[in-house]
């Protein structure tokens, strides 16, 4: 059993107590991964919640934080002193990515395409070639009862420097206490980047073939990085047992399941949560708390 | 065109100049290497209604009127294909592009060349090159889509010929 | 020839829904589907691989020579990739982006970029036209580029045997796949629903399409869990000039349908299917004139 001392606020203060990092994943998008990582946060009471979807980031219409801080985002895009007269070839050759185009000594730059390697710099002819920080998103901090340390990644809409944003939410991982992190949909990068540092790993799925065939692939990734997982069922009766099933089949441990309920439903519409639907699930998520530590030897 | 050259430096030095530009008016149209994008790698191909995507460039060369085809190795970039494509066919002395649908990324490459385009052009290739032969197509002077960001080409077809 | 991507923001919204029955009402079309690490549609539409090819992703650095340790190429990285040990460098196969920076600064040429296969892509026949899907490995990377190339391959497909459509569905989120499913389309179709969560991505979403200058359409589906939310998407719609298409009916009986690999526009006494066929027929109008 682990203890936390938590100041309301930004602040940690010395804990004692082990680190614990749950991340909530699912290949399949909309099965529930921020109902559970909320519920959870609610539950536990002390932790920090991080909201990793930054293309999509919806935990903080779940508990509705008080936030204290925003930080923007930057990457360095070069630019390029035309009135030297320089030749930026080179740049063009480097570029992976195509955001720098050399015709007939002209330079044509590409802003969306780049990943702000500092390529250009490089090989670019010297003083010719400088760079300049572009805002791709931001982090917010902030602060939700009962206890919750809450952060969240924005992505600007039409960037696609997703791993630029989540990269900067790693810097406020903490390395003590319970961190829950809502991941975003999928099994490619931006799944394995929120999912790297977990200690366990929550499968969110629903009961249907296509559940199950994003439940195999995302329980591969997660073998692959060494990741112990469980799962959640959620929508339970929309489909078929098919994904019950092969858990039992795989000894893989189904944490809860969730029934297809319109009320629920309705319920989250609103942006209000299961424990706040009915009380009874606050003991439900620290039932899955508590299994996770005993699983994990915490 | 260097026979013509020889010619109006015997008629009179003082003219030179005049008949140069009388000449490029005449000529300049129709003596370059343009680009047209193909689905195939013969005239009778129809021209590729996409420019930075499309499978193969017939490069036909007005003054000799022969032409090679090429394949488009750029079509697998992600966003940047027809910034590629665009590069590529520069570096190959194209003086002129010819497409269904020519995107803002491969627009701005190609301006930035002096290139002129031509879009919203379909048919086969053979009868595009004759329209341009006959100055029958229309230069485009913005890409098709308005669009700040770059990476999309979307709407409609053009439609100038 | 028009493309019509389906795409939600938010994750779980109907996009496969929309997109099979859509793909069983189309005619002269080819099929995509772009959730390319999540694919589902060849689930539900079972068809005939006939094409199977690798995918080979984009490079990413290896240490292929004798590391001397000077710690050039971590000071270099801008993506956190190379951590230095005293021993050895490691390069993070996650987090490195193939830019080519720890190769060009390395002084004994111990680093290369080397492109390996990512996954696979498949060109096959359903019954109701050409699919053209993939699998990404798990976990892999540049899942924007693999998404490129099917859509090269279905706009060649297209191309080659005079479809008049090609129906992507799209991936969740605003990122690189979703930007590759819209790079150049006709058509944006975005299936949201009527939840805090479902509004925010929608409108993110669309923030993506407008963008890009695509003409966009828009579906609600489960819109009777919340008629509040419903209103508040549909004056969005008419301020924004987004055309509301379809308001479809929640229905236990869609996934029901859908879990049995069947299409809910079947069942004529389901106000979902009927809602679906609706929105089928006043897109198609864009499509097939007269």
């Amino acid at each position: 059993m682990y203890n936390l001392i938590l100041e309301q606020g930004l602040e940690w203060e010395e804990e004692v107590g082990c680190k614990l990092i749950i991340s909530v994943a699912s290949g399949k998008g909309g099965t529930g991964k921020t109902t559970i990582a909320t519920n959870l946060a609610l539950s536990a009471g002390y932790c920090q919640l991080m909201d990793y979807d930054v293309e999509a980031p919806n935990a903080s219409f779940f508990l509705n934080p008080d936030i204290k801080h925003v930080k923007k985002v930057t990457i360095k895009h070069p630019y390029f002193l035309k009135e030297t007269g320089a030749d930026f070839s080179k740049c063009a050759e480097f570029c992976n990515y195509n955001a720098v185009a050399v015709v007939k000594s002209e330079v044509v730059f590409f802003p969306e395409l780049c990943h702000g390697c500092g390529g250009c710099l490089l090989v670019g002819p010297e003083g010719a070639v400088r760079e300049k920080d572009v805002i791709v998103g931001e982090v917010e901090k902030g602060y939700a009862d009962p206890g919750i340390n809450f952060f969240k990644g924005n992505l600007k809409p039409g960037s696609m420097r997703t791993v630029s944003i989540q990269s900067e939410l790693d810097k406020s991982l903490e390395k003590s206490g319970l961190v829950i992190i809502d991941c975003p949909p999928g099994n490619a990068c931006s799944m394995v980047f929120a999912v790297k540092d977990s200690d366990y790993s929550i499968l969110v799925t629903e009961p249907t073939p296509y559940g199950l065939n994003d439940l195999l692939i995302s329980i591969e990734v997660l073998k692959n990085m060494n990741i112990p997982y469980g799962v959640i069922i959620n929508r339970d009766g929309i489909g078929n047992d098919e994904v019950e099933n092969y858990c039992k089949r795989n000894n893989i441990k189904i944490l809860l399941k969730i029934p297809n309920d319109k009320e629920i439903a309705k319920f989250y519409s609103r942006g209000e949560t299961l424990i706040e639907y009915d009380k009874s699930w606050k003991s439900k998520f620290e039932s899955i708390l508590k299994e996770i530590e005993k699983e994990i030897g915490r | 065109m260097e026979q013509r050259w020889e010619e109006s430096d015997d008629i009179c030095k003082n003219s030179h100049s005049c008949l140069v530009i009388i000449y490029n008016l005449f000529y300049w149209e129709v003596d370059m290497k343009i680009a047209i994008s193909s689905s195939g790698t013969s005239l009778d191909s129809n021209v590729d209604p996409r420019f930075g995507r499309c499978q193969y460039y017939i490069i036909y060369d007005t003054n000799t009127d022969s032409f090679e085809y090429v394949d488009n190795e750029s079509r697998q970039a992600m966003g940047g294909a027809g910034i590629q494509a665009s590069q590529f066919l520069v570096n190959k002395n194209i003086e002129a592009v010819i497409s269904g649908n020519i995107g803002p990324n491969s627009y701005r490459v190609l301006s930035a060349a002096s290139i002129k385009i031509y879009s919203g052009v379909t048919g086969t290739v053979k009868d595009a090159v004759e329209k341009f032969k006959k100055d029958e197509l229309k230069g485009t002077s913005a890409p098709d889509v308005q669009s700040h960001f770059g990476a999309g080409s979307g709407m409609g077809r053009g439609g100038r010929l | 020839m028009k493309q019509l991507t389906i795409i939600s923001g938010k994750g779980g919204t109907g996009k496969t829904t929309v997109a099979s029955n859509f793909i069983k009402l189309a005619r002269d079309h080819v099929a995509v589907d772009c959730d390319v690490d999540a694919a589902n549609l060849h689930i539900l539409l079972n068809p005939d691989i006939k094409k199977k090819e690798e995918f080979i992703g984009g490079p990413v650095a290896e240490v292929t020579g004798e590391c001397i340790n000077c710690g050039k190429c971590e000071e270099a990285c801008r993506f956190d990739a190379i951590s230095n040990s005293e021993t050895d460098i490691e390069i993070d196969s996650v987090r490195c982006e193939g830019c080519g920076v720890c190769e060009y600064v390395c002084p004994v040429n111990a680093i290369e970029l080397k492109s390996g296969r990512q996954g696979d892509y498949y060109i096959s026949e359903s019954k109701f036209c050409t699919l053209v899907h993939a699998r990404l490995n798990p976990g892999a990377e540049n899942s924007g580029l693999l998404v490129a190339k099917i859509r090269n391959i279905a706009e060649d497909t297209a191309d080659k045997n005079s479809k008049e459509l090609i129906i992507i569905d799209g991936a969740p989120g605003i990122g690189c796949p979703v930007i590759a499913s819209l790079n150049g389309v006709d058509y944006a179709l975005i299936v949201t629903e009527p939840t805090i969560s479902g509004i925010s991505d929608f409108i993110k979403v669309f923030e993506v399409t407008k963008f890009f200058n695509i003409k966009t359409f828009v579906c609600i589906n489960k819109y009777d869990i919340n008629l509040d939310n419903t209103n508040k998407i549909s004056d969005f719609c008419n301020k924004n000039k987004i055309e509301l298409i379809g308001k479809v009916p929640y229905d236990d009986k869609v996934s029901v349908y859908l879990s049995n690999k069947k299409f809910i526009i079947d069942d004529s006494s389901s106000e979902a299917g009927r809602e679906i066929t609706g929105m089928w027929k006043a897109f198609s109008s864009y499509i097939y004139p007269g």
